[in-house]
């Protein structure tokens, strides 16, 4: 996801670095407290390990092969989100100016989509997880997989955001491609995370963070029903539901397209015309807003207004 | 070998990888006046020419694959224009004395942690690769090198304890540092002088006029 020189018009490039240098520097002041005796080995062994494995690509589809991004993963184990923004923005500057990976006027935007996006989304859905899952340390893994993934996700989204921005990909192309791609990517991304940290928890827990509190019983189904509307849709199959199929096979398919009055649905089938998965993704998520919203207001009026 | 210090070394080398990184695409006469300078300064270093085709060759192959896609004309001059930035920047690092990066980063206008971090970051990536052989070694003495050996790389046992070797070295090396002195502070070889100054902003004026010319030229 290392976007290279030109890829990016110079406003969204002085933009982007605008905004990556000042939340760097915020980091950094957070960070400057920690480098003691403990923890500079760690940060600086973390960075250079996260570096080794960028270099490591899997394959995954069709000739593409992706990488680890490590956003989570370095931030579970440095404890914090600050010190992972420092962290992956060394590796992405050392990636930038000594081998090309990456370029130098985009360096700005792609600090923004792996050093920001990537570990920040990783950093707060690994607690969110946590949490929905009891919050013991045990769960601390599992959660961080699943967070690993959708921040590989998130930070493809916020690269498709740039290429779109600088007129040099329209969004119905490389919305789907980049998101359908790195949701595989994901897939790795979340069991290597998921692995190395079950391992560490295993023999070194005091390197990584203890239990969380649970979440507040109200947010345990909003939250997990976001994850399945918003993310397990993304893998829900395209194949006909059981009276469509036999709609076809026995031939009466046609009589749904004889209808008198057609009505404007933006959202027909759960999809977004030229988002492709993605499309199902907001659908879900819009739905299941919506849903909730209705049924709320169904109830607030319905309810007997209290002596 | 040169006379000029390694912060002036490597703030000419970022001056003119950045004029490179700036050029408007497919302006080729620009493209090939910086690979003229390219290669006067890469005479002026005098890397070892071996080290300096064997990293080129490798990063090259890795640059035609990301380009292929961008069609013939775009991706050779992206190609092309990389290339140079990589000829720049691993002149200066192969010409590099040992374990004088931290030397080379004091003269970047960086925030110091930044700095202390790429410095570390640095030392103990070499730590790294020094486990991953012990770790190789082991492995082939005790007869674990057949045909799925592989497979031990990747799970997460090796890397997980990997990364838990490589931290306990890299404790003893930093509590090593602090016991010999170590503040926090990279060392410093020595100032820019007044030549070396006048230079740095001669390359700036001609860097900054051959990228701006390929805006307004075309």
């Amino acid at each position: 996801m290392h976007i290279p020189d030109g890829f990016i018009s110079p406003v969204v490039a002085a933009v982007t670095s605008v905004a990556s240098a000042g939340f760097l520097a915020i980091c950094l002041s957070r960070t400057r407290e920690n480098m003691g005796l403990r923890y500079a080995p760690i940060m600086g062994l973390t960075t250079a390990f996260i570096f080794a494995a960028q270099m490591i690509n899997f394959p995954v589809a069709g000739g593409t092969s992706g990488h680890l991004l490590g956003g989570t993963l370095a931030a579970v184990i440095l404890g914090n989100p600050w010190s992972a923004s420092v962290s992956i923005a060394t590796v992405l500057f050392i990636q930038a100016f000594l081998f090309a990976d990456g370029g130098i006027t985009a360096l700005g935007a792609n600090i923004f989509n792996m050093a920001i996006v990537g570990v920040w989304v990783g950093w707060i859905l690994t607690q969110i997880v946590q949490q929905l899952l009891g919050g013991s340390r045990f769960r601390l893994p599992l959660a961080a997989g699943i967070a690993g993934g959708i921040s590989v996700i998130a930070a493809a989204i916020g690269c498709s955001l740039f290429l779109i921005f600088s007129g040099t990909a329209t969004a119905t192309i490389i919305l789907p491609a980049m998101v359908g791609v790195h949701s595989l990517i994901g897939i790795g991304e979340g069991l290597i995370t998921a692995s190395i940290l079950t391992y560490l928890i295993t023999v070194r827990p005091d390197l990584l963070p203890g239990d969380q509190p649970q979440l507040k019983k109200w947010l345990i189904p909003v939250i997990s029903t976001l994850l399945v509307a918003g993310v397990l849709s993304l893998f829900a199959s395209a194949w006909p539901d059981g009276l469509e199929k036999i709609a076809e096979i026995q031939g009466f398919g046609e009589l749904a397209e004889n209808v008198r009055f057609s009505i404007p649905t933006p959202f027909a089938d759960y999809s977004i015309e030229g988002f492709g998965k993605i499309g199902t993704s907001i659908t879900g998520i819009l739905g299941t807003v919506i849903c909730f919203g209705v049924a709320f207001g169904i109830v607030q009026i319905g309810k007997p207004n209290q002596v | 070998m040169t006379k000029f210090s390694i912060p002036f070394k490597l703030r000419v080398s970022l001056i003119l990888v950045i004029g490179i990184a700036l050029l408007k695409t497919s302006v080729w006469w620009a493209l090939g006046s910086y690979g003229a300078i390219a290669l006067c300064w890469v005479i002026f270093l005098k890397p070892s020419l071996k080290i300096l085709s064997q990293l080129l060759g490798a990063e090259l192959m890795l640059l035609s694959l990301l380009a292929l896609p961008m069609g013939y004309e775009k991706a050779s001059f992206m190609v092309s224009r990389s290339l140079l930035c990589l000829l720049i920047m691993n002149s200066f690092l192969i010409t590099l004395p040992p374990h004088s990066l931290g030397i080379a980063l004091k003269g970047l206008p960086l925030p110091t942690s930044f700095q202390e971090i790429i410095l570390l970051s640095g030392q103990y990536l070499e730590i790294l690769i020094s486990e991953i052989r012990q770790m190789q070694r082991a492995a082939k003495l005790r007869g674990l090198s057949g045909s799925s050996g592989w497979l031990r790389y990747t799970s997460a046992a090796m890397i997980g304890s990997l990364y838990l070797r490589s931290l306990d070295r890299a404790e003893r090396v930093y509590h090593a540092m602090i016991l010999r002195g170590y503040q926090g502070k990279l060392p410093l070889e020595s100032q820019l002088t007044r030549g070396d100054n006048f230079a740095i902003i001669f390359v700036i004026i001609i860097t900054g006029l051959l990228t701006f010319s390929s805006y307004v030229k075309n």
